[in-house]
């Protein structure tokens, strides 16, 4: 194919000869490669220009690189290269899945749903009826709720994720009541694996394995919503297992040999 | 009158979330709290998640809907690990038999020509009929 012949010149014309037009030319022949692939990965919620512009450095990196002598084509080097820079730029955000922005949305004002549901009806809402508080469908109700689970994912320390609204900072309501709890409810839980675990954490375990209370009674005693109590809740179980956890790898190696 | 619903899923992280959904969708149609829900997703993944239970690459889900519970049964597994970690009830840990011990009744593991199985139930008060709430 000319085109790929043309590549493959262009690519000498800069390797050999440091010829920067030949890059810039090679950069613009590959961009239907870059935007092709970031497509793939823009439906985790994160703009395809975003995705196109670090999938640029993949390429860019590839072509750098690239041994002109190797017989393989520049697509067949620069593809994983490619992907590989949308990943990271996945992981540095904190996010395993980019929860997009209409589901954030519905999730914070599901949680402040449920607070008032919980009070008015004096026992736990259905799905059925946050659906209709909320006038959206029972599947958007569930794919929130689901979202909120990658949400639940971020680390503490993870950035915001800049536009974020404030209502999902995972710092909500932090150190507010905290520290006015009773010292001896603490000590219950420091059992291999709780040590990862923070002492608003521990609290919230505390209060729900050894004391049996409900998320909503426990949001009342901690001061938090139920859906944060809920998030606390799961993260920390994960913790603990992750804590715990013998050695993953085999299992997952054999995973992916499946592939 | 029972009404099953089984799903197999390869046992890897992702799927975890489909067996998750599929609780949710059950929760919606059953007009289950929300409460209640989220005992029986903690539950599921307590045991989905954990390290060395599953018996191979492929997990099934089974759920068993009566009038007044949920039945639940997740296998095959490693019955060992699974019985050891659900007999290890320290005063002061949280292993797998305090989570279900919490969240759910019944805990049992059985024996099945795949393997062993994991079961529990939670009742649930005043079940409403399914019925198509879209």
């Amino acid at each position: 194919m000319p085109e790929e012949q043309s590549g493959r010149e262009l690519l000498r014309r800069y390797h050999e000869h440091g010829d920067t037009e030949a890059r810039e030319r090679l950069i613009e022949q590959y961009l239907p490669l870059v935007r092709s692939l970031a497509r793939r990965y823009s439906y985790r919620g994160e703009q395809l220009e975003d995705l196109v512009q670090v999938g640029c450095i993949g390429l860019i990196k590839a072509i750098d690189r690239f041994d002109v002598d190797r017989g393989v084509e520049l697509t067949t080097y620069a593809t994983p290269n490619i992907i590989g820079e949308i990943k990271r730029h996945f992981r540095d955000k904190g996010w395993a899945i980019r929860v997009p922005r209409g589901l954030q949305e519905l999730n914070v004002r599901l949680s402040h749903l449920l607070e008032e549901l919980t009070v008015q009806l004096e026992r736990s809402p259905t799905i059925p009826e946050l659906a209709k508080a909320a006038g959206v469908d029972e599947e958007e109700v569930l794919e929130a709720l689901e979202s909120g689970q990658a949400y639940a994912t971020l680390s503490l320390s993870a950035p915001a994720g800049g536009d974020d609204d404030s209502d999902l900072d995972p710092l909500e309501s932090l150190g507010t009541i905290e520290h006015e709890y009773e010292v001896s409810e603490n000590r219950a839980v420091l059992a291999p694996g709780l040590k990862v675990l923070d002492e608003r954490e521990r609290r919230i375990l505390h209060l729900r394995f050894f004391e049996g209370l409900t998320q909503s009674q426990i949001a009342q005693q901690v001061g938090i919503s139920q859906m944060h109590v809920s998030r606390l809740i799961r993260r920390s179980l994960e913790k603990i297992r992750d804590e715990i956890a013998p050695e993953p790898e085999p299992r997952r190696r054999a995973s992916e040999s499946r592939r | 009158m029972t009404t099953n619903i089984e799903l197999r899923i390869p046992n890897e992280k992702p799927y975890h979330g489909v067996a998750r959904l599929v609780v949710g969708g059950l929760a919606a149609r059953l007009a289950l709290s929300f409460e209640t829900l989220e005992d029986l997703q903690l539950a599921l993944a307590s045991v989905l998640e954990a390290d060395g239970y599953a018996a191979g690459d492929e997990i099934c889900v089974a759920l068993d809907v009566t009038d007044d519970r949920i039945q639940m049964s997740i296998g095959p597994l490693r019955g060992d690990t699974v019985r050891a970690d659900l007999d290890a009830a320290g005063e002061e840990t949280i292993g797998l038999g305090r989570l279900l011990g919490t969240l759910v009744e019944n805990v049992e593991v059985e024996k099945r020509e795949d393997g062993d199985w994991l079961r529990f139930t939670k009742a649930v008060r005043g079940l409403e009929p399914i019925e198509d709430h879209a």
